[in-house]
């Protein structure tokens, strides 16, 4: 096998070869033994690929010099392992770029033939070639497009089987491989010429202005950190294109794969095409249960949308006992049993682990039903919870419109309070007190939750006042949620949910920056679990 | 209160007015430059004080003239515009010149904002910020060249297509052939074309090939100065690396900088022998880290002695044949092809400087260069000379741990 990256690699002669190209995916949990070789700095697909090639032993590799990272990716490779190779690929497509594009496919059948000690037929090329013919061939129609860097196969499995309309992949690596080959008498000419013509990636000169299809429902739009690329094309098509886009970003290891399904499926559903199977119960009582990192939180209303009880506790080590843990207690403090209840709707991170729920329901759509029914002036919802913050916004009916999330990172979190006020040696109940500065205005420039303790560290041996350092800290979580805001638009009333809207600090910050008063929610920490109690009762999320 | 300091609050508090930050930002151009052409910093040599003003005078001319500049990156073929009188306005340059006022973070923050990439190389955000913010104008023209940075052409492209102004992109092969030359040279010729159609004006080939003349000219002034760097004692700042990149690239050619080089080799062949320590930086050094500025900027103890960008071509062009000439520099520089080629370019630079020790400052998102640190740390040891790489950011002053960066930056120094 040879492994490959780029679309633009000759994947057909590697085929002619009687070699099996293989596609390489970013592997591995961690870039442990990525790093050791690489600067971490570099971005997660280049550091992924490398972990593939070590982890896997891949002895033969073929890249382009598609990208900075990649680049850098041969250099380390030459040497270390049997084959490696590296075609320059033009950014342009004219003649003289298929000229020296064919220039460079044929150096690389020589290097290869001479590696391999064979020779090369182009007759069979041309067979290959003839196989992959794009005659006749047509794009399906599709209700959301995949843009942006590649995401992983699973990803990209699992976007399809949460949408119900059809999915085209336009990300830099998804295309089909189908071509139209014109010429014959220069075979490699006609096709280093086809491989230029392939949609082109960012990276080419070329504009990508006219590649989406009409009639599209939504795009995905993915990113991963150190990619120069696609950024622009995001920030273009936010200010431009009129249908909704949402951006995630991936890092390839499983890690964040729930937190970005949480939004894969809240956008799907908030555009109308996530496929849900309705339920049809009107009477009774109904529950909701928030399976959050932090705590776990459980509702239940009876069919006139009246509370009738709801229970918090700290979410274990796993999710499923704390959901069977609240769900008793929340039973027991409305005096009911497991029978009466007509319909339970899961929700949060750990929704997908409890077995007994009828539906399931991402947070965000939950904590926008949740808040809209506690108030109906609520345009703009600003959850932060233990692990994640987000920012909803609702249309004057209470549908989610919008919604921006943290990425993959604790900054701005309870998380970041926590650790903060370890390093402080506070309780977090007695931070949460902090609503003004003491002696003077402190600023934490770090977000991140590692350099901003050891920003803190070096406040606390400069001897600053604790509770200015509180003030900071809180003033820091209160500029990322107000970010957030930003990034979906201000428009008030704002309710603030989740544990952190206990924290008097943070909400006074919050609202110093956004000139306007918070709606706390009697308890801020079981909106979304409300949300869910009333998805049940209404047998569907939107 | 230092005056740049309250100059910087006073564009701050008007961010959000650009036409006001815009005409603050040229005026204090203008006043930096006069105030430098009338007090020289006696700590500098003569040449220094000559690029300072020349730097900020041409920062300043072509922002103050938008409709006679064009944007371009380092390694773009500024001698085509310096032909025709058109003032080049790079990057690199607009960005420090940002963060020197102060006001990187909020073009930083604007960018982002539009949904830029948090990761993405600073100087390329801080330019592009300005151009959302409306602080910078609408230029003539813009070019770029796929050279060393992944960012170049979507930076240039989003820019363009913002404010409606033609772009053209060199690119730039990675490896060096004949046919990679003529492909270049095809793509210099129809830049001629194009620039003729937007600036209705005809370039001449004769005042270009006095241009490559001039330029090798200062190419051999520049290797007759590199031959002086390890054995005198210049004490430069950190600012005149960065000035350095006007004179080694975008306004290579001109009889300013021919000037330059003169008096920047009659100011070495003048300067005392070599005392302190000397180190060479690999890419950029950081000029506005707090630590790096104590330790480097006109100090006896620790001077900086090159930055290999601004060596990465020292051949000559071939003045007969300008557009094939220029085409085997783009192709030729050590930022451009394998790391390898950088490499080789660093340990001849270092052989002939022969520093106490190599500092690469990884700028945050420069790929490129962080790629290759390891190549260039085994260099390093192979040629015993200690290295250090520490992580950071040139232009955005929020990405920089001064904590942590000092420990290493002292214990690196202290090894020398």
């Amino acid at each position: 096998m040879i492994g490959y990256v780029c679309k633009y690699t000759p994947v057909e002669v590697i085929e002619a070869f009687g070699e099996e190209p293989v596609r390489l995916d970013p592997a591995g949990k961690s870039y442990e033994s990525a790093e050791a070789l690489f600067h971490s700095n570099m971005c997660s697909f280049a550091k992924g690929i490398l972990e593939n090639i070590l982890e896997n032993n891949v002895e033969e590799v073929v890249l382009t010099s598609c990208c900075d990272s990649i680049k850098r990716l041969y250099d380390l490779l030459k040497g270390r392992v049997k084959f490696a190779y590296l075609l320059d690929l033009p950014r342009k497509e004219n003649p003289m770029a298929a000229d020296l594009y064919r220039r460079e496919i044929a150096d690389f059948i020589s290097t290869y033939g001479v590696f391999k000690k064979r020779d090369f037929d182009e007759g069979k090329l041309s067979k290959i070639l003839d196989e992959k013919c794009a005659k006749g061939k047509r794009r399906s129609s599709a209700g959301v497009a995949l843009m942006g860097a590649r995401l992983s196969k699973d990803m990209v499995e699992k976007i399809e089987n949460s949408c119900a309309a059809g999915v085209i992949n336009f990300t830099c690596t998804g295309e089909e491989r189908d071509f139209d080959i014109e010429v014959k008498s220069d075979l490699l000419r006609g096709y280093a010429k086809a491989l230029l013509e392939l949609t082109p990636c960012m990276r080419m000169a070329r504009n990508r202005e006219n590649l989406l299809p009409r009639n599209l429902k939504g795009i995905i739009y993915n990113t991963i950190k150190f990619c120069d690329f696609y950024s622009y094309e995001y920030a273009l098509l936010r200010a431009k294109a009129d249908i909704p886009i949402l951006k995630i970003e991936t890092d390839y290891t499983d890690s964040g794969s729930g937190q970005i399904l949480t939004r894969v499926d809240a956008f799907m559903e908030s555009t109308g095409i996530k496929k849900i199977e309705e339920t049809k119960t009107k009477k009774g009582y109904f529950a909701g249960i928030d399976s959050g990192s932090t705590s776990t939180n459980a509702v239940i209303i009876d069919e006139n949308k009246n509370l009738i009880a709801y229970a918090t506790i700290p979410t274990g080590p796993k999710a499923i006992e704390s959901a069977r843990e609240v769900f008793e207690r929340v039973l027991k403090n409305a005096g009911l049993k497991k029978e009466d209840i007509s319909a339970t709707v899961a929700t949060g991170y750990g929704r997908v682990s409890i077995p007994f729920a009828d539906m399931t329901v991402t947070e965000i759509t939950c904590h926008g039903k949740g808040a809209f029914f506690l108030d109906g002036t609520v345009r703009t919802i600003v959850d932060i919870g233990g692990q994640d913050s987000k920012v909803i916004r609702l249309d004057d009916s209470g549908n989610v419109v919008d919604f921006a999330m943290n990425d993959k990172c604790s900054a701005g979190t309870g998380r970041f309070l926590e650790v903060m006020a370890r390093s402080l040696g506070v309780p977090i109940d007695e931070m949460a007190k902090v609503t003004e500065k003491a002696k003077e205005d402190i600023t934490i420039t770090s977000m991140c939750t590692v350099f901003a303790e050891s920003e803190v560290i070096s406040l606390i041996a400069q001897n600053k006042d604790r509770r200015d350092i509180i003030h900071a800290l809180n003033k820091a979580v209160a500029s990322k949620a107000v970010s957030l805001v930003d990034r979906v638009g201000r428009k008030g009333r704002y309710m603030m949910t989740g544990g952190v809207a206990k924290n008097l600090g943070v909400v006074r910050a919050i609202e110093s920056k956004l000139g306007e008063k918070l709606i706390i929610p009697f308890d801020p920490q079981i909106t979304g679990a409300l949300g869910a109690a009333l998805i049940a009762l209404e047998g569907k999320s939107g | 209160m230092d005056p740049v300091r309250f100059y910087s609050s006073i564009i701050k508090r008007n961010i959000k007015r650009p036409e006001k930050v815009e005409k603050l930002i040229v005026r204090g151009l203008s006043i930096a430059q006069l105030y430098v052409s009338l007090f020289k910093d006696k700590r500098l040599p003569e040449s220094l004080q000559y690029l300072n003003a020349f730097c900020i005078k041409s920062v300043r001319d072509s922002l103050a003239e938008p409709q006679n500049s064009a944007w371009v990156n380092i390694f773009s073929p500024t001698e085509f515009l310096i032909a025709l009188g058109v003032k080049p306005l790079f990057t690199e340059a607009y960005s420090s010149f940002m963060s020197g006022f102060f006001i990187e973070d909020d073009l930083i923050d604007a960018a982002e904002a539009r949904g830029i990439s948090n990761t993405l190389c600073s100087y390329h955000k801080t330019f592009i910020g300005a151009g959302e913010l409306g602080i910078l104008k609408k230029p003539r023209f813009l070019i770029t060249t796929s050279t060393a940075c992944d960012a170049n052409i979507p930076t240039f492209r989003y820019l363009s297509n913002k404010f409606g102004a033609p772009l053209c992109i060199i690119d730039v092969p990675y490896k060096y052939s004949k046919e990679a030359v003529e492909y270049v040279k095809k793509q210099l010729l129809d830049l001629v074309k194009v620039l003729e159609e937007v600036f209705k004006r005809k370039p001449d080939i004769d005042k270009l090939r006095e241009i490559v003349r001039t330029e090798n000219r200062t190419r051999a002034l520049m290797k007759e100065y590199l031959n002086y760097v390890g054995q005198k004692s210049f004490i430069p700042t950190m600012t005149f690396e960065m000035y350095m990149l006007f004179a080694s690239h975008v306004f290579i050619g001109t009889g300013e900088v021919l000037n330059f080089y003169q008096k920047l080799l009659r100011d070495i062949r003048n300067a005392p022998e070599k005392r302190g320590k000397s180190v060479f930086f690999v890419h950029l050094p950081p000029l506005f880290e707090k630590n790096f500025k104590e330790y480097f900027n006109f100090s006896e103890k620790y001077h900086i002695a090159a930055s290999d960008i601004n060596y990465d071509f020292l051949e000559e062009i071939d003045e007969r044949d300008p557009f094939g000439g220029i085409a085997e520099k783009l192709i030729l520089s050590s930022f451009n092809g394998g790391i390898d080629r950088r490499a080789s370019r660093i340990r001849e630079l270092v052989e002939k400087i022969k520093p106490d020790g190599i500092i690469q400052f990884c700028h945050l998102g420069c790929k490129q260069t962080i790629g290759g640190t390891f190549v260039i740390k085994n260099l390093a040891a192979e040629m015993g000379i200690p290295f250090l790489y520490l992580d950071g950011d040139c232009v955005d002053k929020r990405n920089n741990q001064e904590g942590q960066n000092r420990t290493r930056l002292e214990a690196f120094l202290e090894m020398l």
